[in-house]
């Protein structure tokens, strides 16, 4: 189908089907040359131009300006003809490499001249990068006057070479973070960049990130862990509860148990100012032979007929509240939900410790889960308060 | 010694010169870090200050890099070795030349002297011990007629360093 249109044979004036003169060409077909150039599948040979007008592209290995540009099938970096015609070493058995991703068995195919589109991508790319670069020069600026500051500061020579290692750190980090900025512009290293950042150093990134992930996954997984060993202990008989219950913590989300428990929190919190409702946990712990909503999705099921709050595998940290709860209750929930597990640690959950708006016999904690559940809300709470912006950390992953 | 002994001494082609008009212009305005370029109006022979990066083993020592371009350069790898004295590590010989797989079998003319440049620092870098390669004596007598560090057939099994 569209083949045909990407292979019809373009006007191409004879004299730039054959090379320009750039390399002193080794041994080339030029009738096939010519053919292939004729058919579409290699850029024609236009003579470079020294300087970057308007619509033309620099071939990344010549540093000269052209129309158009091959592209390698492997990373889709474009090269001009007869810089390809270079790539094979003369008298190499061995399958070419590409110049830029190394893969064998180098392969260019020819796409005519940029549309606007990929023209605008690779203007906003080329910007991303240069983007980068500003930043890891601010940062570069600030760790030097951070430096001097420290240099300032301290006077023992012990100390400055302390400093020194942190300075070295600092621009590790720069570099690293520049490093992943690239990363995720999708491949838009230049050609300088894509050789100059060190393998190693995208992995020391992650390594750090990962570190500060585990401190946080941890504490959830503990408190995940409380949270499953109460349902356990407590509901042993709900057909196929153990099952979920126990792959959705890792799977879907590692905190989709602690957004329950702030919805149960939450709810209790609003349950016991209408107070003519059962505080949540106890329902659910009352509820020996529940009915278990078909979808497989929930975390603490209520009696069938009212409502029940839910974490959706799909999305993990959701929690809904049913019709017919009442429009506060759904309001609450919901706020839950699209903040993630980002709850405002001093919301109702904390409010609920430490605000006296409630009869105290309604609210304390009447059995060692129901503690539990408040310890961990509330040790929760403070910790998102203490963590910050660690928690992004975890939704980076 | 083969630090002042040039490679074939043949001018740049066309296209080198062109390409290192450009390198050099490009570097000007945007210098690698920790680098710095000498200036000179031989456009063939590079000489290039490193300053070691603070926190390694090299910090606050400065080396000299000397880059020479071959005629088809960038199809060719430069030549790239440290002039005396070169810094103290594994895979750095007493002579200068730079055990480092992207100057010979890996060059690919994608790279650039500054991304070459980088290569080294960050070799320099990740080094935990100030030391000459196992086989130095050897190899720098092996060395002593001025052979070119390209004509040595090297051999990269370290890919920690």
């Amino acid at each position: 189908m569209g083949n045909k249109i990407g292979r019809r044979r373009q006007v191409v004036d004879e004299k730039y089907t054959r090379p320009q003169g750039l390399y002193q060409h080794r041994d080339i077909d030029h009738r096939k040359l010519r053919k292939l150039i004729l058919d579409s599948k290699l850029a024609p040979c236009y003579p470079g131009d020294d300087d970057c007008g308007f619509d033309l592209e620099e071939c990344p290995i010549c540093f000269l300006y052209y129309p158009s540009l091959n592209r390698s099938r492997c990373c889709m970096k474009g090269i001009c003809t007869e810089c390809f015609l270079q790539m094979k070493p003369p008298h190499s058995t061995q399958p070419t490499q590409c110049p830029f991703c190394k893969t064998s068995n180098y392969a260019v195919e020819y796409r005519g001249v940029r549309t606007k589109e990929e023209k605008g991508i690779a203007q906003v790319e080329e910007q991303k990068v240069i983007e980068a670069q500003i930043r890891m020069r601010q940062q570069e600026l600030q760790d030097a006057e951070e430096r001097m500051q420290r240099r300032r500061d301290l006077s023992s020579s012990s100390r400055i070479i302390n400093a020194g290692e942190l300075e070295y750190l600092d621009t590790a980090n720069s570099l690293v973070s520049s490093c992943r900025y690239l990363t995720q512009g999708n491949e838009i290293v230049s050609s300088e960049d894509s050789f100059t950042v060190p393998a190693s150093r995208p992995s020391h990134l992650r390594q750090n990130r990962d570190d500060r992930f585990d401190l946080e996954l941890d504490d959830v997984m503990v408190m995940e862990a409380i949270w499953l060993s109460i349902q356990e202990g407590r509901v042993p008989r709900h057909p196929g509860f153990g099952s979920t219950e126990l792959t959705y913590p890792i799977e879907a989300s590692p905190s989709g148990g602690i957004a329950c428990t702030y919805a149960a929190l939450a709810e209790r919190d609003l349950s016991s100012t209408t107070q003519n409702i059962v505080p949540v946990f106890n329902r659910t712990l009352q509820q020996q032979s529940g009915t278990l909503t078909s979808r497989e999705e929930h975390a603490v099921n209520n009696y069938p007929s009212e409502r029940w709050i839910e974490v959706s595998p799909d999305n993990g940290r959701a929690v809904h509240g049913e019709e017919g709860y009442g429009s506060e209750v759904a309001q609450v929930s919901t706020s839950y939900a699209s903040s993630d597990v980002t709850v405002d640690p001093l919301g109702p959950s904390l409010s609920l410790v430490e605000g006296g708006n409630m009869g105290a016999g309604h609210l304390l904690p009447e059995s060692f889960e129901e503690q539990m559940m408040l310890a961990m809300a509330v040790s929760l709470a403070s910790k998102k308060q203490s963590a910050g912006c660690n928690m992004d950390v975890v939704e980076v992953f | 010694m083969t630090s002042s002994s040039a490679p074939s001494r043949k001018a740049l082609s066309k296209i080198a010169c062109n390409r290192l008009q450009k390198e050099l212009v490009e570097w000007q305005v945007n210098p690698p870090a920790g680098f710095k370029h000498k200036v000179s109006d031989n456009l063939q022979r590079w000489v290039i200050e490193v300053n070691g990066a603070q926190g390694t083993l090299y910090a606050n020592e400065t080396y000299q890099l000397q880059v020479d371009f071959p005629e088809h350069y960038p199809m060719e790898a430069p030549q790239v070795i440290f002039l005396n004295p070169a810094p103290l590590h594994p895979h750095i010989y007493s002579n200068g030349h730079i055990c480092l797989d992207i100057l010979y079998d890996s060059w690919s003319p994608a790279m650039t002297v500054s991304s070459v440049c980088i290569s080294i620092l960050s070799m320099l870098s990740s080094s935990t011990a100030k030391q000459r390669p196992a086989d130095n004596d050897r190899y720098v007598k092996n060395c002593r007629n001025g052979r070119s560090p390209k004509e040595t057939r090297w051999w990269f099994h370290d890919d920690k360093v």
